[in-house]
């Protein structure tokens, strides 16, 4: 007989959902967080987009401390001395909630208590060291030369999952699995926010960034977002390619974002809150390991749940629903009375039926897109070369579209063919 | 004994009251106190003795004493109701020692020396006062034998050594060893367990010895000190005589028989 039906390890938002739904179902369920409290570790983009929470907390845009509701959204491509934007703004998005920006530190501590309130049993500031295995099954967890043991244990514990590598559940994390997220948090008043951004009331801005000015082999995406009288500003930095690079530092990259002449302004005279790194989810679906085996699944980052596009970085809610359907499937092993790797085996199963996996399987190749020389460098130099030549009046004749593109490819780094067939590819793998 | 205090980073004076405002601030215990813990679970290993740990404050504390017997303590007993709030150090330690005294018979107390978020040092050295027992202060180790208490207390320019019969208090300086943390088997039992909570009928205290009323500190003013602008110049070593004159000049540094 074990202690607990389920163990879930990590209470981000895959383990809190996770706990929640099973202690919904009256299962007696053990929820562990390294952090005290919940949030107080973790580093993240920080917007919540979709309605994931929908499901286990239907009044969740009350429930959860929210900072702004996403109505501007912005993807810019950050030259030395230019900035171009595609810039999206919609009041379609006050009916239709797209996403909310969200300080982590709130969020996670919030749905941790509605774990709590549903019955679950939650433990702070104490990190598990490994499962606890018997005759190769999975039977509790293993802290300071303990055995707490449970029918199933859920590893939700984020994207540098040290339990399940230390366990042999997952190999361990390569330069390709992740990016390197460093990110500052800056207090600033609410109405100069608003000023700054154009936006009213709770209306919120999320960007991302291209950081093209860059030099050498560092590639890097930027991510601004406005919180209530806060703006949480990083860079997420391939680790790859810093290591090809050998001379940039992630704090330099992080330092000539937040200095760059087109971004300073929106941040001055804001307080440095809080600097803080952490790795982020970016192999696509190669980097999920196996996500379920006997008495064990794997949910949220830890199993390499994320997506970004670079128009788009969404975590949380693939955290959410995987851990919503890690729990269901525990709680359909449970009326089994069976918690084998073919009982747990609908995981899985539910997963390729959801957006989470149909979603980093159409999407497999799109780190060629994300993380390449024609994103980071020839696209922002051909597009800075044109608009500066069709906004920049010379008294000369000016001359036509076709022509000016020519021309403004000429300093890209690549040829005609090249740019054609790169494009190309682009298209079909966003 | 412990108290849960905010987190140093996250509090503020209230400019109009003159305290603390603690309502946003994340609660943690308070350093000195974790040493204090840890003192008295190294006396309980080696003795076997029964560790309770008390702690005065508002229901949020429960999650600090259930810290506590992670670590490894027997009991914890927050007291806490609405009467108690305010109390100044008089008052806070009155309310302690009739707490300490109703637990039962007692061979230690341990506390630390003082607080973060008020630094006066006062309460452990107040509850000896009111249990009428002696007390021992700036302890870094101790260990029991037999009837007696060896402490060695930081004196700051040397290290007194002290063996004392218990009962005894005493307080623990901040950083004197390293706290264990919780495990996660002894974190699961003391959330089964739970902690007791006594309040102002439990201790049966006149209302006017407790809480506000039962406190004669006034605070009669308060000053916040202005930040002072610091001018930021970076020389090289061929400016040095520059910077001399002009720190000379500015009254920054002068002759030595000046100063």
């Amino acid at each position: 007989m074990s202690e607990f039906d389920a163990i879930v390890v990590g209470a981000g938002p895959a383990g809190s959902s996770a706990a929640i739904r099973m202690a919904n179902k009256k299962l007696n369920v053990l929820l562990v967080e390294r952090a005290d409290p919940p949030g107080s570790k973790n580093v993240s983009g920080g917007i919540l987009w979709g309605n994931a929470l929908a499901e286990i907390i239907p009044e969740w845009e009350k429930d959860i401390p929210l900072e702004r509701l996403i109505t501007h959204k912005g993807t810019t491509f950050l030259t030395k001395d230019s900035s171009i934007s595609i810039d999206f703004r919609s009041t379609k998005f006050l009916e239709n909630h797209s996403g909310y920006s969200v300080l982590r530190a709130r969020m996670d501590n919030a749905l941790a208590n509605s774990a709590r309130k549903a019955g679950a049993m939650v433990v702070t500031g104490v990190t598990v060291d490994r499962v606890a295995k018997e005759e190769g099954k999975v039977v509790g967890v293993e802290q300071d030369g303990e055995i707490i043991t449970s029918d199933a244990v859920i590893l939700a514990e984020g994207a540098n999952p040290r339990v399940a590598i230390d366990s042999g559940l997952r190999k361990p994390i390569g330069d390709q699995d992740v990016a390197i997220g460093v990110k500052q948090i800056i207090r600033l008043p609410e109405n100069t926010i608003n000023e700054r951004f154009n936006l009213k009331g709770s209306e919120g801005f999320a960007g991302e960034y291209v950081l093209s000015y860059l030099e050498g082999e560092a590639e890097a995406g930027g991510f601004l977002y406005t919180n209530k009288d806060t703006i949480s500003i990083g860079a997420v930095i391939s680790s790859s390619k810093l290591r090809e690079d050998g001379q940039t530092h992630s704090y330099d990259i992080m330092e000539s974002f937040v200095q760059h002449p087109h971004i300073a302004p929106l941040l001055e005279g804001g307080k440095l809150e809080e600097y803080s790194a952490h790795l982020v989810c970016e192999g696509g679906i190669d980097s999920v390991p196996r996500i379920y085996g006997d008495g064990y699944l794997i949910a949220g980052d830890a199993a390499g749940f994320s997506f970004s596009n670079g128009l788009m970085i969404q975590g949380m809610n693939y955290a959410i629903t995987s851990g919503i359907a890690a729990a269901d499937t525990v709680i359909e092993a449970k009326e089994r009375g069976n918690f084998s790797s073919d009982s747990l085996a609908s995981y899985e199963r539910k997963l390729e039926d959801s957006y989470v996996l149909k979603d980093l399987k159409n999407f497999r190749n799109i780190d060629k897109v994300t993380w390449s020389r024609v994103t980071h460098r020839a696209i922002p130099k051909i597009a800075e070369n044109l608009l500066y030549s069709m906004y920049h009046e010379t008294g000369r004749p000016k001359k036509h579209l076709m022509q000016m593109i020519l021309e403004s490819s000429r300093d890209s780094g690549m040829s005609k063919s090249q740019l054609i067939l790169e494009s190309y590819r682009m298209m079909r793998r966003m | 004994m412990i108290k849960q205090v905010p987190d140093a980073e996250e509090i503020f004076i209230d400019p109009v009251k003159f305290t603390l405002n603690r309502a946003s601030a994340r609660g943690i215990i308070n350093p000195a106190d974790e040493n204090a813990l840890e003192l008295a679970l190294q006396i309980k290993d080696k003795t076997g003795m029964e560790l309770v740990v008390i702690t005065m404050g508002p229901p949020q504390a429960e999650t600090a004493l259930i810290e506590c017997m992670g670590r490894g303590a027997d009991r914890g007993i927050l007291i806490t109701d609405r009467v108690f709030a305010a109390a100044d150090t008089y008052a806070t330690s009155l309310t302690l020692a009739a707490a300490v005294k109703k637990i039962g018979d007692f061979n230690l107390v341990v506390a630390g020396e003082s607080t973060t978020d008020s630094g006066t040092g006062h309460v452990g050295p107040g509850v000896a006062q009111f249990l009428d027992i002696d007390q021992v202060t700036y302890v870094t180790s101790a260990y029991v034998d037999k009837e007696n208490v060896h402490c060695e207390r930081d004196l700051e320019d040397a290290v007194e050594v002290v063996e004392t019969p218990m009962p005894v208090l005493l307080t623990v300086l901040m950083n004197s060893n390293i706290p264990r943390h919780s495990t996660l088997r002894k974190k699961i039992d003391a959330i089964r367990k739970g902690i007791e909570k006594w309040d102002h009928d439990t201790l049966n205290l006149p209302p006017d010895w407790v809480g506000l009323k039962g406190s004669p500190t006034i605070v009669g003013a308060l000053r916040i000190p202005q930040e002072r602008k610091r001018e930021g110049k970076l020389i090289t070593l061929d400016d040095i005589p520059e910077m001399v004159k002009e720190l000379y000049e500015k009254g920054v540094i002068g002759k030595e028989e000046e100063l």
